[in-house]
């Protein structure tokens, strides 16, 4: 091949552009094949993604068995198959696309060859069942550029993306490749090259930020014949691949920046130094600059221009530190890559002591196109400081893994969520890393943070190179900084002291927390050191090693503290600190495997017993606990998690009913209790077993609660509770019903008749929605419906046409309830979408299987009626706009989206508070603006008025019986332990446990199985009355269940 | 001074000056060393080491080569024991001590044999929060070995590295030049038996 002049430049370019005309981005240009069938071109061309992720899914094969094919079917001329470079959408690979059309095929084997050639290519059908699904629609979508996770980006650095087949030169001078190049050395002025740079605003994408268009400036005024123009291709950062996918892809537009670089500066001399993990990037660069030689775009006179410039590739040997600019020339130079002091800056005083520019892969890659399009062009893109566009690998758990370029000064929230689809498995967001082991998390409560350097400094982050790693509720931030910090002391080169021995020590005492060794003084000593090693390390490495934890520390301090001084890792991952995540996500720690052994080995009594050392309810919390262990249960990673609610409720509904006989009464002290729920119940039960005396209070008719009055009978039959409340009352507490502290007794009477008095009288008032028309007849709020349901033992009448507002489990308890007294139209109104809804999964879907009708994205404005009563309600319909604190979307109306519904009855159901309106002023008793009570600083249970204590939904707000349970008894140790300590006591000493030996069997091969699946009623035969739903596992069900346990609390013997 | 053997064992190379320094050792500790090179050398055979000394010349005189050397060098004989560290020290005229350094400073190179199929376990980020450790630690149980170590029929090595940038296929490990993603734990039998 000869060397080429600018109009040979030119032909080639015109000669392809036609050759690949269909082959785009843009839906409009991609169809245009059909009308083009020149003589000799191709009528199809079928680009296969060659990066490295969809090499290892199989694509090489995938490439080959298409190339034989479609030349076996004597296609050769007619279709022309390329493997091009990273696509960018990881999650669907291996990746084809189709052009005429540009249609997208994920997840293609080298089996659906056959089928794609016969039905698409020959027949003209492309394939649905290789398309692309959108997650919320289900609608397929067959265009590569109306799928979501491609639609929302804007190409610049990946202008070239899948396009072009990566080792062919011709196909990137096709899409204006070189053409910058020949600009430049024909018509352009180094110092009008800097200029145009500098108006773009581009800065260095590595993560430094610093200005492009100025370092290039610089290096051009440093004096000497010799320069080199570098680039850093040693993307050492875990989880960044941005530079990888570049020259995988596209490696000529980084050569062609790096040209352009060199004839600026006046370098003659090039490196890319790229890191020995990345071979094909290695490889492609390799031909890359071996097709550019033998054009002569590279080498001597390029060109004709006078200009020479030779570009040598030099690999790298493993160490990240060589990403650090200083460092890298050392490595180059054939020494260890340890950085050195600057001033003097690479810029004067660089690679073999001479004037070196070092910029990133990205960055070269839009040189070009700023200089064809011009630097305004580029910086009409992003924010005041942040100017063009940023590639980020987003990875972690989100749906949409992969590459994706957006404009600076897109929101974090709209890559995650838009873009990334969101959080896979429906977990919740926790938090995103941005900057790698240099970086910092942004949090939930920070989604709309905008890509821009500032703007994410100021969140405690980095912008980084583009590593942006999205991480869910089972991620421990602790142990993420501690993985963070490990990373950097290994890599740490060692040179000087604040990096060499800072890291080391913030490693050691992140790693003792994460054992349960923290001890108080670890979080000040690692805030204490970070700033000194941030200020005196001499490179970059140092100078961010202690980003993670300081950024962990400012939004999840929560998390030290509970490893710290609670020895609780709440995302179970330290497994130092517990010994089955089960057990330790239990709120009340409940020997989860114990019991399940006990089902297993068919000791259904013994069983029982066991619950009921932690759990004075559990036929109840085996009914209706969300199960927080669950989600962590490490079966799950197998096939599914272990069904532990339902094992236990069959251990209710089968073994035998301990029995309770009165406790002693040892003390002398007489402790009130006001409210009889499961906080109040708990409480009063561990206090009688402790030897006091105790009475509780209850407004209603009958003890139990939300329990009695807010559940729903037909998910916890009254008989049901009936018996384990029995079983507090027979250890001797005195229940006294249908009595409402503040009008059948005065408060001030009953707390000076006991020595204390514990609070727990919940969350029964309903919020009011604060719109016209609530004070109508007709409208009720959830837990006064269910209240009233509940108090009329369930024969109400009310009307036919229901409407619920809200999306937890109240709203559906509502809902369902309402559909059960002979409502024929129910509606639960949810101001989000079904994704958002509090309510448990498995009670939305009871909801709709049962008839009742969801509508989301829909608030109400306005209830109206006459005489009184309610006859409709007025609604907007919402969309979803900015993320808010708890990083979910806030809805916002639709102007002009009103409509009307008729209703007899809607019942909010947004939320509910305490009624602590029997609490006289002068009690010392704070109440929040929110209206729960308030605790004693560094208090579980302490009011902030001696001798009250407070626990349950009255200080939490609405939450669950589990939950409850644990602040009943935290509040009864706090009771106790107060009254021990004014007397001077001993603290109390817990009787011998009763000692119930747990079997160990556990399959040697765990079989893949799911969980044993729950019987319930039909939709027919729930109607009309308040049968219990669900059914209870049969015995050989439950036996099954029980044997998937894997019995994660097994500790080797010596 | 203990006899009157005087060896010149290498120079210490400071960022801008360089110091000459002079090792006295004793004579036997010499013997046993120069013993210990001989037979480590007798490894490999009269091939491998012309192979080396190609390599070797070829680069002679071009500046920052080392690196490039090694990396050649242990790809064609596997590992960079101190004998060999000697000979490319001497063929490239710099000091031993620098190529040790070298040597020990990057993460590729290894004083010890790899297996004859390299296992690297990515615990990158992304890896990490997928199960990458997981997969590590079921390997190491399963070959017996711990990272940085080789199986005694040095039929594999394992190792982890930080991050090969294939994020989108979390948890990945790669053999020889294989990558495999989306691992788990119960295919690894299956993805072992491939390599011989």
């Amino acid at each position: 091949m000869a060397r080429l002049t600018t109009t040979d430049l030119q032909t080639i370019r015109e000669r392809v552009r036609k050759e690949n005309l269909f082959r785009s981005h843009r839906k409009s240009t991609a169809g245009k094949g059909h009308a083009l069938n020149l003589t000799g071109s191709y009528r199809a061309h079928i680009l296969v993604c060659g990066g490295t992720a969809c090499h290892a899914s199989g694509s090489k094969a995938l490439h080959q068995t298409l190339v034989e094919q479609v030349e076996a079917r004597g296609l050769a001329r007619e279709v022309k198959v390329v493997e091009s470079g990273c696509n960018g959408f990881c999650a669907a690979g291996p990746i084809m696309v189709v052009y005429p059309g540009g249609i997208f095929y994920q997840k293609v084997t080298a089996d659906d060859v056959q089928e794609i050639i016969a039905q698409h290519i020959i027949r003209g059908k492309p394939l649905r069942k290789l398309m692309y699904r959108d997650p919320a629609s289900g609608k397929i979508i067959p265009h590569m550029s109306a799928i979501p996770f491609f639609g929302s980006q804007k190409l610049i650095a990946l202008k070239n993306r899948s396009l072009i087949d990566a080792e062919q030169i011709d196909e990137y001078i096709g899409r204006d490749g070189y053409r910058a190049v020949a600009k430049v050395l024909t018509d352009m002025k180094p110092d009008e090259i800097i200029e145009e740079v500098k108006r773009s605003g581009l800065r260095g994408r590595g993560g430094g930020g610093f200005p492009t268009g100025l370092k290039w400036q610089f290096a051009r005024s440093a004096a000497g014949p010799v320069k080199y123009i570098l680039c850093n291709a040693d993307e050492g950062d875990p989880g960044a691949f941005m530079d990888r996918s570049i020259l995988e892809a596209d490696a000529h537009a980084v050569l062609e920046g790096m040209i352009i670089g060199g004839y600026t500066i006046g370098a003659h001399e090039g490196y890319i130094y790229c890191r020995a993990e990345y071979p094909l990037a290695i490889k492609r660069l390799t031909i890359a600059i071996d097709q550019a030689k033998e054009y002569g775009l590279l080498g001597d006179n390029i060109l004709g221009s006078g200009y020479s410039l030779n570009i040598s590739v030099y690999q790298g040997a493993g160490a990240f530190v060589c990403g650090e600019e200083t460092a890298l020339m050392a490595s180059i130079e054939g020494r260890r890559g340890m950085p050195r002091p600057r001033p003097p800056f690479p810029a004067h005083q660089g690679l073999w002591e001479k004037p070196s520019v070092l910029n990133n892969v990205e960055t070269y890659s839009c040189i070009p196109q700023i200089i064809l399009e011009g630097g305004s062009w580029f910086s009409s893109f992003g924010t005041g400081g942040s100017k063009g566009t940023k590639v980020f690998a987003l990875t972690g758990a989100v749906n949409n893994v992969g590459l994706v370029e957006v404009p600076m000064g897109t929101p974090i929230g709209n890559i995650i969520f838009d873009i990334g689809g969101g959080i896979c498995g429906d977990k919740n967001f926790k938090a995103a890393q941005l900057g790698g082991p240099s970086g910092g998390c942004i949090p939930a409560s920070a989604l709309n943070t905008l890509t821009d350097y500032e703007e994410i400094v100021k969140q405690g982050a980095i912008m980084g190179s583009g590593g942006l790693i999205v991480m869910d509720e089972h991620t421990c931030m602790v142990d993420t900084a501690r993985f963070f910090m490990e990373f950097c002391q290994e890599e740490s080169c060692g040179k000087c002291t604040p990096c060499r021995e800072g890291t080391k020590r913030m490693l050691e005492i992140l790693t003792r927390i994460c054992k349960g060794q923290g001890r108080p003084g670890d979080i000040e000593l690692l805030e204490e050191m970070a700033p000194y090693i941030k200020d005196n390390a001499l490179c970059g490495l140092g100078q961010t090693a202690p980003n993670p934890v300081l950024s962990t520390l400012r939004y999840f301090r929560q998390e030290y503290e509970d490893h710290i001084f609670e020895k609780k890792c709440s995302a179970c991952v330290c497994s130092a600190l517990f010994k089955s995540p089960c057990q330790h996500a239990c709120p009340i720690g409940m020997d989860v495997p114990g019991y399940i052994a006990l089902v297993r080995a068919k000791r259904l009594d013994d069983a029982y017993r066991l619950l009921k050392k932690t759990n004075p309810f559990p036929a109840v919390c085996g009914r209706v606990c969300p199960q927080f262990c669950v989600p962590n249960c490490r079966r799950g990673q197998l096939d599914e998690p272990m069904a532990i609610a339902w094992l236990k409720r069959y251990v209710t509904d089968n073994g035998q009913l301990p029995v309770e006989a009165p406790a002693p009464i040892t003390r002398k002290e007489r402790i009130a209790v006001i409210g009889a729920g499961p906080a109040g119940l708990t409480a009063a039960r561990d206090l009688v077993l402790r030897g006091y005396r105790v009475t509780i209070f209850e407004e209603l008719p009958q003890a139990g609660g939300m329990m009695r009055y807010a559940i729903p009978a037909y998910r916890l039959p009254r008989a049901t509770l009936d018996r384990e409340i029995e079983g507090i009352r027979a250890l001797g507490v005195e229940i006294i019903t249908g009595t409402r502290v503040g009008k059948d007794r005065e408060f001030a009477r009953i707390r000076s008749e006991h020595d204390c008095v514990v609070l727990a009288i919940g969350a029964h008032r309903s919020w009011t929605l604060d719109i016209e028309g609530e004070t109508l007849a007709g409208v009720e709020g959830a837990a006064e419906f269910l209240r009233r349901v509940n108090l009329h033992e369930n024969k109400l009448t009310i009307g036919k046409r229901v409407a619920v507002i809200g999306g937890g489990n109240s709203a559906v308890d509502a809902a369902r309830t309402a559909r059960r007294l002979g409502a024929t139209e129910v509606t639960i109104l949810y101001r989000r979408e079904r994704k958002d809804m509090p309510a448990w999964q498995h009670e939305i879907e009871a909801a709709l299987h049962e008839g009742i009708v969801i509508d989301y994205l829909v608030a109400p404005t306005k209830l109206s009626g006459s005489n009184g009563t309610l006859a409709a309600i007025e609604c907007t319909r919402m969309k979803l706009g900015e993320f808010d604190r708890t990083g979910r979307r806030r809805p916002v109306p639709v102007a002009g989206s009103e409509f009307t519904l008729a209703v007899d009855l809607v019942i909010p159901a947004i939320s509910q508070s305490p009624d602590t309106s029997f609490i006289p002023a002068d009690a010392g008793i704070k109440v929040s603006k929110g209206g729960t009570f308030e605790r004693a600083a560094r208090s579980h249970t302490r009011s902030t008025a001696e001798g009250i204590f407070i626990c349950g939904d009255a200080v939490s707000g609405p939450a669950t019986v589990v939950e409850a349970i644990r602040t009943g008894h935290q509040a009864a140790q706090d009771v106790d332990e107060h009254i021990r300590a004014k007397n001077n006591e001993r603290p109390y000493k817990e009787p011998a446990e009763e000692n119930i030996d747990i079997p160990f069997e556990v399959d040697e091969q765990p079989v893949e199985q799911p969980k044993a699946r729950m019987r319930e009623l039909s939709a027919a035969e729930r109607e009309g009355n308040f049968n219990e739903v669900e059914l209870g596992y049969a015995a050989k069900t439950a036996f099954k269940e029980a044997c998937r346990c894997l019995r994660c609390d097994a500790e080797l013997e010596g | 001074m203990i006899g009157n053997q005087d060896l010149l064992l290498g120079e210490v190379v400071c960022y801008h000056k360089r110091h000459t320094v002079h090792y006295q050792l004793r004579e036997d500790v010499v013997a046993i060393q120069l013993e210990q090179a001989r037979s480590e050398l007798a490894q490999f055979s009269q091939e491998e080491l012309s192979q080396v000394d190609g390599i070797i010349s070829r680069n002679r005189g071009k500046p920052g080569a080392l690196i490039p050397v090694l990396e050649q060098v242990q790809s064609t004989i596997g590992y960079l024991p101190v004998s060999i560290q000697m000979r490319i020290a001497q063929g490239l005229n710099i000091p031993p001590s620098n190529v040790y350094g070298v040597v020990t400073f990057y993460s590729f190179f290894t004083m010890v044999p790899r297996g004859r199929h390299n296992i690297r376990v990515c615990l990158g980020t992304a890896c990490y929060v997928r199960g990458g450790q997981k997969i590590l630690n079921k390997l190491s149980d399963m070959l017996g070995i711990d990272p940085g170590g080789c199986t005694d029929d040095r039929r594999f090595s394992l190792e982890t590295v930080r991050c090969l940038g294939a994020c989108g296929l979390a948890p990945v490990k790669v053999i020889n030049n294989d990558t495999h993603g989306q691992l788990k734990v119960s295919r690894l039998d299956g993805i072992l038996a491939k390599y011989q």
